[in-house]
């Protein structure tokens, strides 16, 4: 093809719209595409003071009205903002100089859109499934997880391919929506080491102050306080930990747990060693894992475990469950701790041994960040990406849509 | 001339007054010489159907089975309806006239379809959500009338049943006066009228 790759990629959110893991990781992708001579365009939702058209790193983001009436239930809410999205986006594919090649969705918030453009304009659609609400749920116990079990397996369906971010992510998707196992491909997710780098140039201690004192170590968890997440796991390791070292607990997120976990803390007497931040924005973020002594991520569901790469990026030693993707990020005793998934007693050792054993912590922190430079590089995710693009549209110039 | 109409209900699938109206006028369409697309919704108990006259029928399955309301299930089903009227425009090498639309269910799919690809389209009203659920304000009911207004916004141009009706389409949506016609279905000249508002709304869409 003589002129540029022709993208429209759909997701429910994109900076400054962050709600998940897709956010940054359709942020990374989309610029290092186009970093990559691909042309971009992200259809995403609306954000207050983020403007409705603006070029990012080389990628034309639009950003759509997300219905904000008031909406039965998050659900519908979904489908009412896809409304909106299909019907801006199949204006804006139509009116540009040169059609669009692929569309690439991002998990089922965004399915109809994709689906819907894919038929409308004869075009493939690619898919990528971040997570299923089977795995989110541990199961489907109602009607608003079975309709959307229900949408994922028919955007797969609908989908050319079909990628997931760690081979624990296809094998599970396979499972749950009975796929062919030559329609799914992985193409990990990746890291900004760079951010991290140019925080080492900084004096962090002024800020290290507002969370710990010094004589503290840092634990950090950052993630949603749901179940799946198990943060819970962890809350219950604390008193186990402290009877072997002196930390502070740095809990950063929110979720429908929040007030529960906080009632427990209280209960254990430990509201001195424990912190609940809330959210904090990317900056403070991003100096939290480079201060951390140590990051967890005790997850009882994980497609892929971009936290932990997060913290490995930032040299932060990390304690993870073994489970799902984070099982192929981490290798034990190498890159990082591997401890038995739903289990408060190997979690506590895992983080104690990093906090006791600097020698260990070090080596750990090591070789986790020379993985993440070899492995986990945006750019060369990006080919992999364009590659794909590439071989659908091998596939689909013969078929009878071309 | 070429035309697709959108339906949530077709006979053998009968919910109200809609499906024996819009069958009757596929039918006599037909008769005019215009060449005819119903595309309609096929539940579980729809089962086989032969068509009885020359209208070509595309009965959609939804590809969702549980639905936790009405919205849902109409806005999944919406891509199916894009599906079958673009498969109708492709084989017509993009040569579809217009699309008329009865009631809101396949307003979605009919809106899509013109930023997309340029087909314009009739919005027809048979009922209206502020009289079917009078004094309703749930979110529910401000979802489906945002749809409502949705076609009426985009539609080039449409048709209603009633010289009431066509007040009552000003007095709620603000929709201009002129943009309405109203065609009789007991008048003689019913399907001639169709044709003419068919006729009026052709020639496709600037894009750009």
């Amino acid at each position: 093809m003589k002129r540029p790759l022709n993208v429209m990629m759909f997701s429910w959110e994109y900076p400054p719209r962050v709600i998940g893991g897709i956010s940054p990781h359709v942020y990374f992708l989309s610029k290092s595409l186009a970093k990559n001579g691909v042309k971009v365009r992200v259809v995403t939702c609306d954000f207050p003071g983020a403007p409705e058209h603006e070029v990012v790193d080389g990628v034309e983001v639009y950003r759509i009205d997300s219905y904000k009436n008031p909406s039965p239930d998050f659900a519908t809410w979904v489908y009412l903002m896809n409304l909106n999205m299909q019907k801006e986006a199949a204006s804006i594919a139509a009116k540009l100089p040169e059609p669009i090649d692929v569309f690439h969705a991002h998990d089922w918030l965004v399915a109809t859109s994709g689906i819907g453009l894919k038929h409308v304009f004869r075009k493939p659609l690619l898919v990528t499934m971040h997570s299923t609400e089977i795995g989110r749920r541990d199961g489907l116990h109602t009607t608003t997880e079975r309709m959307i079990h229900e949408t994922e397996a028919w955007l797969t369906y609908e989908g050319w391919k079909v990628v997931c971010c760690s081979d624990y992510m296809v094998s599970h998707v396979k499972w749950a929506f009975g796929l062919p196992a030559d329609k799914l491909s992985m193409v990990p997710n990746g890291v900004n080491a760079h951010v991290y780098e140019n925080l080492e140039k900084q004096d962090l201690r002024e800020f290290r102050l507002k969370f710990a004192l010094s004589q503290e170590k840092i634990v950090l968890y950052v993630g949603r306080l749901v179940y799946e997440k198990g943060i819970h796991i962890l809350i219950n390791a604390i008193p186990k930990v402290l009877s072997k070292a002196d930390a502070k607990f740095v809990i950063v997120g929110s979720g429908y747990m929040q007030e529960q976990l906080s009632n427990i803390v209280k209960s254990m007497g430990l509201e001195h060693k424990v912190l609940f931040t809330g959210f904090e924005d990317e900056k403070n973020l991003e100096k939290l894992q480079k201060v951390a002594d140590v990051s967890v991520v005790p997850s009882l569901f994980e497609p892929f475990g971009i936290v932990a790469l997060e913290a490995m990026a930032a040299k932060s030693p990390v304690v993870v469950s073994d489970t799902g993707g984070l099982s192929e990020i981490v290798q034990h005793d190498i890159t990082g701790v591997k401890v038995y998934s739903n289990n408060t007693d190997s979690l506590a050792w895992g983080i104690t041994k990093v906090l006791t054993d600097d020698k260990y912590a070090k080596a750990i922190r090591e070789n986790a960040y020379k993985v993440i430079l070899e492995k986990y590089d945006w750019d060369k995710i990006a080919q992999q990406t364009r590659r794909m693009y590439e071989s659908i549209l091998g596939e689909y110039s013969k078929s009878f849509w071309a | 001339m070429r035309v697709v109409i959108f339906s949530w209900e077709y006979p053998p699938r009968i919910v109200g007054k809609l499906a024996q109206y819009v069958n009757l006028l596929a039918g006599e369409l037909v008769k005019n010489r215009v060449e005819t697309h119903v595309v309609t919704y096929n539940d579980t108990f729809t089962g086989a159907v032969e068509e009885p006259n020359r209208v070509k029928v595309v009965r959609v399955a939804n590809p969702v089975h549980t639905h936790v309301n009405l919205i849902t299930w109409d806005l999944t089903l919406n891509q199916e309806v894009e599906r079958a009227a673009a498969n109708i425009y492709y084989q017509a090498a993009g040569d579809v006239e217009v699309i008329d639309v009865f009631d809101w269910h396949f307003i979605p799919a009919a809106v899509t379809l013109k930023n997309a690809l340029g087909i314009p389209f009739i919005y027809s009203v048979d009922s209206l959500e502020d009289h079917r659920a009078p004094s309703a304000d749930e979110p529910f009911n401000m979802a489906i009338r945002g749809i409502e207004w949705l076609g009426f916004f985009e539609a080039k141009k449409i048709t209603v049943k009633s010289e009431w009706m066509r007040n009552e389409v000003v007095r709620l949506y603000k929709v201009p006066r002129e943009k309405i016609a109203v065609i009789l279905p007991e008048a003689n000249s019913w399907v001639k009228d169709v044709r003419k508002v068919y006729e009026a709304t052709t020639g496709g869409l600037e894009l750009a």
